[in-house]
């Protein structure tokens, strides 16, 4: 189990226990957190569910891979050297996550 | 949900029309009862057709499902109706990898941060209808003078049609939509002439590129392999037929379903830009249900097959199955929502599957989005007191059962 921290632009915070080896974007989908579209359900085809990954957990998970990044370009919300698509960020036992929802995903 | 003082609803599927309040005490049943339902389709055979949202998210989501064999002609695609012949060398009958590679040119040309540039000209545009329609006073026929003109200038934008082509390359999609009823060799031929002009206008984006959606299609190059012709003008037609009917169709239902719902539109005036993009969601999941038409228990988003025995929440999918969602059911599963009979336009949370999930959910949704927002903010940000102006019009030969006339006054 890890805990995922959902932060809002607007300052709210949800943390949502999630299970192991499933998304960040499916873990908010199935918990309702807003502002995490996911509406290809994870094909790195609709970049909806953009975010930005706190600058201490980088190291955490191995870089975009070239479909990412393309992605990353077409973000509602223009990209940042911390920005992540949730569906290619996946939970690890005892590693918590931290991500920053961005203002517009569409 | 049933409770004590309520009979228990039929979970019988497909069902007839019924008014939409008892179409969505069924559903919630239905959705209760089972994730999918075997039915014998009018074409083609049998197929599981799934009501439960969630069911139906896993089913987009999972790679074992495609469509191959509609694609080869192998099998005949199970549905209500004959499915049309050119629709099967479009991009949504294609699988990975073909489809990836197609899929991945077409985004960034649409993504959510081109549609985003694109905004301030939709405004513009919407505007400039609105201008038009208030010099000619009222009354007005809102699907001929704004639900259909601002899709296809944005259509034609995005594509590249250049100005003086619009009015040829209006009346050659316009004759696509199905709220022009028109007749079927009219229609062919109106295609046939969109096509060849479309070929003319790649080849000369292939020698002189621009910035817009043909150009980009035109000179793409996935590693080592450029797009066809044969490739480039399905993507285009899927495009203008998808796009601009739906897009015209989901304005006029809009407007229709405020018009019927007038706390709602009270909710909405009190603040136009911020309820927008929620009211627009309402519109796509729950609009048709509110235009004072009754709703069957019936209709379905394109189907797949399934490559191997698949388990979907308890149900044994088997190797070779058809299966298809209903989105109207996934769009009124008391499970995924709260209160799905009631039209809200402030619904937070609002998972329809209108627009469809997974690999093949709809190509043009950040353009039908941004449109739908832009017009429903314009015309009532203009015409706050917006009110219907005698009796609307709906084309029930038709699948999608456009609004075809909508009087308005001011």
């Amino acid at each position: 189990m890890s805990k995922v921290f959902y932060l809002q632009p607007d300052g709210v915070e949800k943390v949502i226990e999630g299970t192991d080896g499933e998304s960040v974007m499916t873990t908010a989908v199935k918990n309702g957190v807003r502002g995490i579209v996911g509406q290809c359900g994870g094909a790195l085809s609709c970049a909806t569910c953009h975010v930005f990954l706190a600058e201490d957990e980088l190291d955490n998970f191995s870089a975009p891979s070239e479909d990412e990044d393309d992605m990353l370009d077409c973000a509602a919300t223009d990209r940042e050297p911390n920005s992540r698509l949730s569906c290619q960020l996946l939970l690890r036992e005892g590693s918590d996550i931290h991500v920053t929802i961005p203002s517009s995903q569409l | 949900m049933t409770t004590i003082d309520q009979p228990l609803a039929d979970t019988a599927y497909p069902f007839l029309p019924v008014e939409p309040s008892e179409a969505a005490r069924r559903y919630a049943a239905i959705c209760a009862d089972r994730p999918m339902t075997k039915m014998t389709m009018p074409i083609g055979g049998d197929a599981w057709i799934i009501h439960r949202n969630s069911t139906a998210r896993a089913m987009l989501g999972d790679p074992r499902f495609v469509r191959e064999p509609f694609r080869t002609g192998e099998r005949t695609v199970p549905y209500f109706m004959e499915f049309p012949e050119f629709l099967k060398s479009t991009i949504q009958f294609e699988d990975p990898p073909h489809h990836t590679k197609l899929r991945r040119l077409v985004q960034k040309s649409i993504s959510p941060k081109r549609v985003r540039g694109m905004r301030d000209s939709a405004v513009k545009f919407a505007n400039e209808l609105i201008d038009e329609m208030v010099a000619k006073g009222s009354p007005s026929n809102l699907v001929e003078d704004y639900s259909i003109a601002l899709p296809i200038q944005m259509l034609a934008n995005l594509l590249g049609v250049p100005p003086e082509d619009r009015p040829k390359f209006e009346s050659w999609s316009a004759s696509t939509l199905s709220v022009a009823n028109m007749a079927p060799e009219q229609i062919a031929a109106n295609m046939g002439e969109l096509v060849q002009y479309m070929t003319a206008l790649i080849e000369e984006r292939r020698r002189e590129p621009r910035e817009d959606l043909l150009s980009d299609l035109a000179n793409a190059r996935d590693k080592d392999d450029t797009l066809t012709d044969a490739e480039i003008i399905p993507i285009a037609l899927i495009l203008i037929i998808g796009g601009f009917d739906n897009t015209a169709n989901f304005i006029g239902q809009g407007v229709l379903s405020l018009f019927n719902n007038q706390d709602q539109l009270a909710v909405l005036l009190e603040d136009v830009d911020t309820v927008a993009p929620t009211a627009v969601e309402e519109i796509l999941r729950h609009a048709a249900w509110e235009i004072g038409n009754p709703v069957a228990g019936m209709g379905a988003l394109v189907p797949f097959v399934a490559t191997e025995d698949v388990d979907l929440e308890g149900q044994l999918v088997a190797k070779g199955e058809a299966i298809m969602i209903d989105p109207n059911g996934a769009n009124h599963d008391a499970i995924a929502m709260a209160e799905p009979a009631t039209f809200d336009v402030r619904r937070a949370d609002n998972p329809h599957l209108t627009l469809s999930f997974g690999l093949h959910h709809c190509l043009g949704a950040p353009l039908a989005r941004m449109e739908l927002q832009v017009a429903i903010t314009e015309l009532f940000r203009r015409l706050p007191g917006l009110r219907q102006d005698g009796p609307v019009v709906i084309n029930y030969d038709n699948l999608t059962q456009p609004i075809t006339s909508l009087p308005v006054a001011w």
